[in-house]
């Protein structure tokens, strides 16, 4: 009987592109930037990892859905203090769901030896522009 | 099996003492009808395997085949090898003959659930390695694999708990040793990540890699490098919670002044956990050589 362990399962690798960043530290642009900061970064990353379709979908729709969230608080409450601690909140719940999908590739690939690349200037650059962006979208939508 | 031959014999010694420029020289000295032999690839490949010299090795392995025809031992050198070149799929297919012609070898075994694991297949390689386990559960390279299954599926606190074992079941490994830096290491654990390369280095003095990361670590154990420690320890995820939860708690309990002084703090503290590492490295390094 054939052994099911010993049937070829694995895919060849796609032709190293550039390096993933460390899923964790989406976790700092996601607290400074909110939401979409995180799950643009995700997605990106999730790109690099060679992640499938399915999960940078969903991956984007967190964002979506943390985006949806503060714009809700931002129409029901007065005030500024609700809604930027709801961009913190939401940029790290949607880190998380970034961290659930990245955190097993990304072993893989130091695994195999890969060196993660640095965040800084894009995670600098997607904390400000996302939340630039976010800030904009929330006075144009309901302020 | 035979005897190996005395020159076979010293470069296998050679290669047990990590020297494996040395044991080529001597497997050089061998007559043609010799050197293309089961025995002499073997030991041929696992000297350029030591000098990570891998697309030699595919070279090595795949003439020892030709020559000889298939051999369990000379598929696993190929496969690893070709694994290491980043040709997986190619890898697989090696190790499979390999497993095929023999179905209980341990090192196959092994090294199948190496490439498994560093292809994303972290469960079917913890399969593969309990298996091996089951045929020689106290093998060293069973307790490597292992190891590196765990790290792999993300179980770091498993890792180190089973390195911890490797190294009390074979206290001269330096394998074992490095395991066990390397896993602490991974946890935040510099001394006893210091220590683990420390003694691996110091058991395989000729293996670079174990010297390279027991002076990374060194630089980790440096007084500045103290305050870092916690976030090391912890994890990010965890230490921006707490200094998060500091922050908002202070100011909602109506301390806002103690709350910006504690959100100052936290900057400094973030700004000197991006600068200090890479300048203290640089200047430690250029002092230490």
């Amino acid at each position: 009987m054939q052994d099911e362990l010993f049937n070829p399962t694995i895919r060849e690798q796609p032709a190293p592109g550039k390096p993933p960043w460390r899923p964790e530290s989406i976790f700092y642009p996601a607290f400074f930037g909110g939401p979409l900061a995180a799950a643009a970064l995700g997605v990106l990353n999730g790109g690099r990892l060679a992640l499938p379709t399915p999960q940078l979908a969903a991956i984007g729709a967190a964002g979506l859905v943390g985006f949806g969230a503060r714009l809700a608080i931002a129409a029901s409450v007065d005030g500024n203090a609700p809604v930027r601690y709801g961009a913190m909140i939401a940029g790290i719940l949607v880190s998380l769901v970034v961290l659930a999908f990245q955190r097993k590739p990304f072993r893989a690939y130091t695994y195999r030896g890969g060196e993660p690349a640095s965040l800084v200037g894009p995670g600098i650059a997607a904390a400000i522009g996302f939340g630039v962006l976010e800030a904009i979208l929330i006075l144009a939508l309901v302020r | 099996m035979s005897a190996l031959t005395p020159v076979l014999a010293r470069a296998e010694a050679l290669l047990q003492t990590n020297r494996p420029q040395e044991a080529l020289a001597e497997l050089a000295t061998l007559p043609p009808a010799e050197a293309v032999g089961v025995p002499a690839t073997r030991l041929r490949c696992a000297a350029l395997a030591q000098m990570d010299r891998w697309e030699a090795v595919v070279h090595a392995a795949t003439a020892g085949l030709a020559a000889s025809g298939p051999d369990p031992d000379l598929l696993r050198h190929l496969g690893r090898a070709e694994h290491r070149c980043g040709r997986s799929q190619v890898a697989e297919r090696a190790l499979l003959d390999g497993l095929a012609l023999a179905p209980q070898d341990v090192e196959l075994l092994c090294t199948y659930a190496d490439v498994c694991a560093a292809n994303g297949q972290a469960d079917k390689a913890a399969k593969l390695v309990e298996r091996a386990a089951a045929l020689a559960p106290e093998a060293p390279i069973v307790y490597a694999t292992r190891i590196q299954v765990a790290y792999a599926s993300g179980d770091d606190k498993g890792a180190q708990r089973m390195s911890r074992e490797f190294v009390a079941a074979y206290p001269e490994h330096p394998t074992a040793h490095a395991l066990l830096g390397g896993t602490s290491a991974v946890r935040g654990q510099v001394d006893t990540a210091y220590e683990g390369y420390r003694q691996a280095a110091a058991s395989m003095p000729t293996e670079q890699a174990f010297a390279e990361s027991a002076l990374e670590l060194r630089i980790a154990r440096h007084p500045l490098m103290l305050p870092l420690r916690p976030a090391l320890r912890f994890g990010v995820l965890k230490t921006w919670a707490v200094a998060a939860a500091l922050i908002f708690g202070l100011r909602a309990i109506g301390q806002p002044v103690l709350s910006a002084i504690v959100g100052l703090l936290w900057l400094v503290y973030c700004v000197y956990s991006w600068v200090v590492p890479p300048l203290l490295r640089r200047f430690l390094r250029r002092n230490w050589h």
